[in-house]
């Protein structure tokens, strides 16, 4: 039988890398996005490369309406074997002073607040199934920081601890929770609001490895997370950066 | 099969992760150096993988000596021509000795048989890395390297002193396509614990995780061919913790 994923922000960049790669390992994927627009394009590309999609429009911060989603997917494939949380990211950068109550909720909400729903509700299934793979993520900036983006590095870090504590909680009926952190990833979200060129000058001499990350390499990690060679690997971080971030 | 023709070099590779290490990558095409003091025991293994259909070569190497790891590096390049991935895997625990009864021997030979080792054969390998602008290096550290362990202080240094060398290699050759990263393991169902335990104590501890999985020498072996894999092309200078979520770092 095969496995049942799902995944949130899988219309993007990394969430669609993530999708490709666990379709073609023969897994059926769940695409959910804010925008049901792009789960609908990646979910047509798996289809065309021969894969087993479906996609759904989310917004993961609304609780009834991860409940309603989770229930529905549960109920449509008859199990959930892997959860992906991708889901989130911040449009502002900007000193704490100059951010609102309004904008701090909203970065908080659609990235830890979003990872939690999902969890809770998903948990559940996985925990009745004694067997699942949660895999959350953070970001480099939830471990080093990063000046005009607190809310942002705030909630990444706090996806890390929730993992972790998570982890302990599921442990007990084989549900494993691990986060992937990337760093500086050439997202079509990123370049669009800044050139290859501005990129490479800003990152690249910074990154031992040479580069920014592409998606691809993003989810070469999510996928090893979710296959049997990673069976012991419970509540740790993965930094998939090039180097640019060495925890 | 991940590492097709690919030479991998694996210290330690006699018994426990070592050799699961070394079985897991010849499974994937990989052509094996087995290399341990235990010059016979590397010769079985090898003779194991070529049961598997994978070249192997055993070599017998003390990798705390620079003779001996120069030997090792010349019997790779005379059998195979060239190295793609360094396992360094060799490693002692012993003795059992709080701070102050540790000798400057023990501390001497702890430091340079996991520490030392690190370097000796990383010299000894990374130029003809660089010269192909490819290579993947990963290093046994453990998680006592993180949280220290009473009596083990020469141990925790050691491995603690691994992730420190991994870094900064891994800043060095980043630019030549080379990774360094770590591993952690937990405790694993090897002979190592074994050696100061009871049986009962031993299966009593490798059940007490959160997780109730106790951790194989295969489980290590997974994540090393991972990192070895080109799917870890992009990750360098990490340590990543393996350990049944004992430990979260």
């Amino acid at each position: 039988m095969s496995q049942v994923a799902l995944i949130t922000g899988g219309g993007g960049g990394i969430g669609g890398a993530v999708a490709q790669r666990m379709a073609a390992a023969g897994i059926i994927v769940v695409i959910a996005d804010y925008e049901g627009g792009t789960a609908e394009r990646v979910k047509g590309e798996i289809a065309a490369a021969g894969g087993t999609a479906d996609a759904l429009a989310i917004d993961v911060t609304v609780a009834r309406e991860v409940k309603a989603v989770v229930t529905d997917v549960a109920k449509r494939y008859g199990r959930i074997d892997i959860l992906a949380n991708i889901a989130g990211g911040s449009r502002y950068t900007k000193r704490v002073e100059e951010f609102t109550w309004a904008q701090w909720k909203e970065v908080i909400d659609a990235n830890l607040k979003g990872t939690f729903l999902m969890c809770r509700e998903v948990a559940p299934i996985m925990q009745k199934q004694k067997s699942g793979r949660i895999i959350n993520t953070a970001s480099n900036y939830g471990v080093t920081g990063s000046a005009l983006r607190t809310p942002y590095a705030a909630a990444k870090a706090g996806i890390i601890t929730f993992t972790k504590s998570l982890a302990l909680e599921l442990a007990p009926d084989l549900v494993l929770a691990n986060t992937v952190a990337p760093g500086p990833t050439d997202t079509p979200r990123v370049m669009e609001k800044e050139s290859p060129e501005a990129r490479k000058q800003r990152w690249w001499s910074q990154i031992p490895l040479g580069r920014t990350a592409l998606p691809e390499d993003l989810a070469e990690m999510y996928y090893f997370l979710t296959t049997p060679e990673s069976a012991a690997i419970t509540g740790q971080t993965f930094h998939v950066n090039g180097g640019v971030v060495m925890p | 099969m991940r590492l097709k023709d690919k030479v991998a070099v694996v210290t330690g590779a006699a018994q426990g992760i070592g050799r699961a290490t070394a079985l897991m990558m010849g499974r994937e095409g990989a052509k094996l150096v087995v290399a341990d003091l235990q010059g016979e025991k590397a010769q079985s293994v090898a003779n194991e993988l070529a049961a598997l259909g994978a070249e192997s070569l055993g070599v017998a190497v003390d990798v705390a000596s620079e003779t001996s790891v120069k030997q090792m590096a010349k019997a790779t390049f005379e059998r195979f021509g060239r190295v793609d991935i360094l396992a360094n895997i060799a490693g002692i625990y012993f003795p059992k000795k709080s701070v102050v009864d540790l000798s400057e021997e023990d501390w001497d030979r702890t430091i340079n048989i996991n520490l030392g080792s690190n370097f000796l054969c990383c010299r000894e390998f990374v130029p003809a890395m660089r010269k192909q602008k490819s290579g993947r290096i990963i290093s046994v550290a453990s998680g006592i390297g993180h949280y220290g362990m009473r009596q083990f202080s020469h141990y925790a240094a050691s491995k603690a002193a691994i992730m420190g060398f991994v870094k900064s290699l891994a800043r060095e050759v980043g630019p030549d396509g080379i990774t360094v990263n770590a591993i952690c393991p937990g405790s694993a169902n090897t002979s190592m614990p074994r050696q100061h335990r009871s049986e009962e104590e031993v299966l009593e501890r490798l059940q007490a995780t959160p997780l109730p999985h106790v951790l194989e020498p295969e489980d290590i072996a997974g994540s090393i061919t991972f990192l070895a894999s080109d799917a870890a092309k992009f990750i360098t200078g990490q340590s990543y913790n393996i350990n049944s979520g004992t430990y979260m770092f």
